[in-house]
């Protein structure tokens, strides 16, 4: 948030179409840059211990420092009152240093995982959900100074009848094509569920030694094999969802337990729970307000972001969780109970 | 200038500026005592900034310590006084006498912020000291000889003591703000503890919007806002975003009630 | 020394001083009378710059205050209505804080302390800070305060306020050993007894307005009347028939200026005199008659004058 007589300024605009601006846009999700961003969500999630640091990214305003010289080499700091939760990306994998714990984690990156600070950077937003949005989705939005730069603006309504997400506003840098502000609207609602913009911006390529990160003497290191119960579940998991839930195809990195289903901003991801994962959530989601419990799952909509758990008491079970709408989730529940196959014993 | 001189002289003869100092310190030095008995830091996210590292770090206690004594105990200290420094002297009677000596009115005024400042600084100065002291006695020191920064990155010795001097002075700038506004007030009212309960007033509320959403609007422009942007300089690199913007926002709250406290003492009937 | 055109101060709707227009003359001693509220405080305070004057001028030595007041203050001693003194300090130590205020230099300044400490009788005091002091003393901690600068003119608003008759007498003779040696004092007193023994003038002040200022030896100047006191009232009726203006069994008031011819005339007729006198106006009758109800009475529909 600049001073307003900064924000004020009036920004230069382009008469570039929708569908050029889009084709910029993504034909520019790897362009080097860094700064300071300032993400804020509204939504609420139903969190139990092993998710509550999802929850906090959507619920809460986050600060961050970004480095991006590639898709293979960036760091993104959180920045907190009282210390850093870090990601250094590069050919090592992924390392997060925690400043108040002092411990540094290394682990390699994989596909499958929760949602963690370095998505929440305006470019990682436009990403995900305007990677394959077509010209017949976008329209021009008029342009905005973001972090003291002109940015077009562009609009995206997706197509799919599934999603749960009315708009996603995305403002781009006239001169580096590089999203600066991103914010989606979920359906039915005419606030902005989440809004991430850069406050400081370069389009320069910032110095290989900022992704460079050597442990400080005196500090915890440790290698961890499994990144987040996402990952666990994956990995360990004794199912295999199927290829298909409530329409939406499964993507090309979900070959073990976990399935992310769908593509831009009509996405879901199931996992399997086991029962001691699962319970706790469980009783939260009864907790929640607004929960709907359906003989097949407890269902929630917090804002365009719908979660559901199949199974019960006790049980594990199918956690569902992503940008779309109730019905399709229920769906989504039913068709992996449906056509989810056991692999025998755990791996 | 001699109102200046007496000014500082009275505050360093002062009992009562040496307890105030005493009871700021004691607090940190407690924390260091309690730290190193029991070996527990504070859960991540809870707590005075600096906390968690000084357990294997002691000489970052200096910046724990200010992390501590920043938010609540030195702008109290600070309030009271220069929410004494007019309305004090109004009340015991014996401003008409600095006046008719007589004592400028700007010097005056001049003289009581300057004042103010000394003990801050002085109050700063023990702090720091007895904190490095205290931590490097009770918490050791790092084995390396390296100060580790909030992003991990190392610094020097050198590097770390200019970082932690840019802090304190900083710190010092935001009570400055602080001076400012008491003494703004210092000069509307005729009791020095309604000067000074007045600006902790007006920080408790500052505090108290900037954790509601709602008043975002207005939360850049808070007294308080930036206090703890001091922690930003031991990132790595510095991010200077807070620590300008605090630096700025201070710079306005001394110029506007400096100007206002001038201006309104200038033109104001003495009949106290 | 001192001199106001058309001063006045308003507070809101309350005028505390009227169109005042003083003039105090090099080594008077000024006696500035009035009831409580009636502007005398107010008007000290517009003279030492305290208090910022709504309209018209003052002058004091020759300056115009407070515009001159860096220059004229320090040549200006005052007791602003009520001593006051850092309470923590001693008395000395809160001189030494006046004398390094005023420049005094550090050489020396024992030295001055002690001699104005002399002076207000407190030679002798001792560490004791300033809240353990007596009224009385604390009075004469103020005078000494005033005093410091070796002042040309001293400005005193109440001075023997709190001090024993022994006091009292003290602090006049101070005064009039002051002034003697050449400094002018201004000296706001609602005793009319204070100042009728030490005033060479006097000025009266009533809500907010100067309705007297002369010398005192004009105000107490002859009636024009002889007060006679005799055993033999009747055969002094009988003689001066027509002439008296008052009796009683011992005394009689006569109108007759020329006292020696009244006394050669009652005596040539056997009329015994244990006692003869002009009649004087006293201080009293003069103040009284210029002013109006006092100050700080509260009646119906009386405007009230602030101070």
């Amino acid at each position: 948030m600049g001073p307003i007589a900064v924000r004020a300024w009036p920004a230069d605009d382009s008469d570039v179409s929708a569908a050029e601006l889009l084709t910029t846009v993504q034909g520019n999700l790897d362009h080097p840059y860094s700064g300071y961003v300032e993400a804020q969500g509204t939504l609420l999630l139903p969190v139990a211990d092993r998710f509550t640091d999802v929850g906090e990214l959507f619920g809460s305003s986050t600060r961050l420092r970004v480095w991006w010289r590639s898709a293979d080499e960036w760091r993104v700091d959180r920045l907190l009152a009282t210390g850093e939760t870090d990601l250094i990306h590069n050919a090592q994998g992924t390392t997060r240093w925690r400043y108040e714990q002092n411990d540094a984690d290394l682990s390699h990156d994989p596909d499958i995982r929760l949602p963690r600070t370095a998505d929440l950077v305006p470019p990682e937003v436009a990403d995900l959900m305007l990677s394959d949005a077509e010209p017949s989705e976008v329209s021009r939005l008029s342009a905005a100074r973001v972090a003291g730069r002109d940015a077009l603006g562009l609009r995206l309504r997706p197509g799919a009848r599934q999603t749960s997400i009315d708009h996603v506003d995305v403002w781009a840098d006239a001169d580096s094509g590089v999203v600066l502000r991103a914010v989606v609207v979920g359906k039915g609602s005419g606030k902005a569920a989440f809004t991430t913009e850069f406050a400081d911006f370069s389009p320069v390529t910032p110095p290989a030694e900022r992704t460079r990160f050597v442990t400080p003497p005196g500090a915890d290191f440790e290698f961890d094999d499994v990144l987040d119960i996402a990952d666990a579940a994956n990995q360990y998991a004794p199912v295999v969802p199927p290829d298909r839930v409530a329409g939406l195809v499964k993507g090309p990195a979900s070959d073990r337990a976990v399935g992310v289903y769908g593509s831009g901003a009509t996405r879901l991801i199931a996992i399997p729970l086991r029962g001691r994962e699962a319970e706790p959530l469980r009783e939260q989601l009864r907790l929640t307000p607004g929960v709907r419990e359906e003989p097949q799952a407890a269902l929630v909509m917090i804002g365009p972001l719908g979660v559901a758990l199949g199974g019960s008491g006790g049980d594990g079970g199918w956690l569902v969780a992503g940008t779309v709408t109730p019905d399709t989730l229920l769906r989504a529940v039913r068709d992996l109970y449906r056509g989810m196959v056991i692999v025998g014993d755990e791996r | 200038m001699r109102a200046l001189t007496v000014e500082l002289h009275q505050l360093v003869r002062s009992r009562r500026t040496w307890v105030t100092i005493l009871l700021i310190d004691l607090l940190p030095t407690i924390v260091a005592v309690l730290l190193a008995v029991t070996d527990i830091g504070p859960r991540p996210g809870t707590g005075p900034a600096f906390l968690s590292a000084v357990l294997t770090d002691g000489t970052l206690f200096p910046l724990a310590a200010l992390a501590i004594v920043l938010p609540l105990f030195l702008p109290i200290a600070v309030a009271v006084q220069a929410g004494d420094a007019i309305a004090g002297e109004a009340q015991q009677g014996t401003l008409r006498y600095l006046l008719v000596r007589p004592v400028g009115r700007t010097r005056l005024l001049v003289a009581k912020l300057v004042s103010v400042m000394a003990f801050v600084l002085l109050t700063l100065a023990v702090v720091a000291v007895t904190a490095y002291v205290v931590g490097v006695l009770l918490l050791g020191t790092s084995d390396a000889g390296q100060t580790t920064t909030v992003s991990g990155t190392s610094l020097t010795q050198g590097q770390m003591i200019g970082r932690t001097f840019l802090a304190l002075a900083f710190a010092l700038l935001c009570m400055l703000g602080v001076a400012s506004i008491a003494l703004f007030l210092s000069t509307v009212v005729d009791s020095p503890l309604g000067a000074a309960l007045g600006t902790m007033a007006v920080l408790v509320a500052s505090t108290l919007l900037l954790t509601l959403d709602a008043a975002d609007v207005v939360s850049d422009y808070l007294p308080t806002r930036y206090w703890l942007a001091f922690i930003d300089l031991f990132r790595d690199p510095i991010h200077w975003r807070d620590v300008i913007r605090g630096t700025l926002l201070q710079a306005g709250y001394v110029v506007v009630f400096l100007g206002a406290g001038w201006a309104n003492f200038m033109t104001r009937d003495v009949t106290q | 020394m001192i001199r106001t055109h058309g001063l006045t101060k308003r507070y809101g709707a309350i005028t505390a001083v009227d169109q005042l227009d003083l003039d105090v003359r090099e080594g008077d001693v000024y006696g500035f009378l009035g009831a409580n509220g009636s502007g005398k405080t107010t008007t000290v305070r517009m003279l030492l710059g305290l208090v910022l004057a709504t309209s018209g001028t003052a002058e004091v030595l020759g300056r115009a205050m407070p515009r001159a007041g860096r220059e004229v203050l320090p040549q200006v001693g005052a007791l602003v209505e009520s001593p006051a003194a850092y309470p923590r300090l001693s008395g000395r130590a809160n001189l030494r804080v006046h004398d390094a205020l005023a420049g005094g230099r550090r050489r020396g300044r024992a030295g001055r302390v002690d001699d104005v400490l002399d002076r207000v009788g407190l030679g002798g005091v001792d560490q004791r800070p300033v809240r353990a002091y007596s009224l009385g003393m604390r009075q004469r901690l103020g005078l000494a305060h005033a005093l410091l600068s070796q002042p040309r003119l001293l400005v005193l608003d109440e001075p023997t306020n709190g001090l024993d008759p022994q006091g009292i007498r003290e602090i006049r003779d101070l005064l009039t050993e002051l002034n003697a040696a050449g400094t002018t004092v201004f000296l706001s007193s609602h005793l009319l007894a204070e100042v009728e023994q030490m005033a060479t003038r006097v000025g009266v002040l009533d809500r907010g307005r100067l309705v007297l200022q002369e010398s005192l030896e004009v105000l107490k100047r002859p009636t024009g009347r002889t007060y006679v006191r005799t055993p033999d009232v009747a055969a002094a009726r009988a003689l001066l028939d027509g002439q008296v203006e008052a009796y009683d069994e011992a005394s009689l008031l006569v109108r007759v200026r020329d006292v020696a011819a009244l006394n050669a005339q009652l005596v040539g007729a056997g009329v015994r005199i244990s006692e003869l006198a002009p009649e004087k106006h006293t201080l009293e009758d003069v103040v009284l008659a210029a002013s109006s109800a006092a100050g700080d009475r509260f009646d119906r529909d009386v405007p009230r004058v602030g101070s």
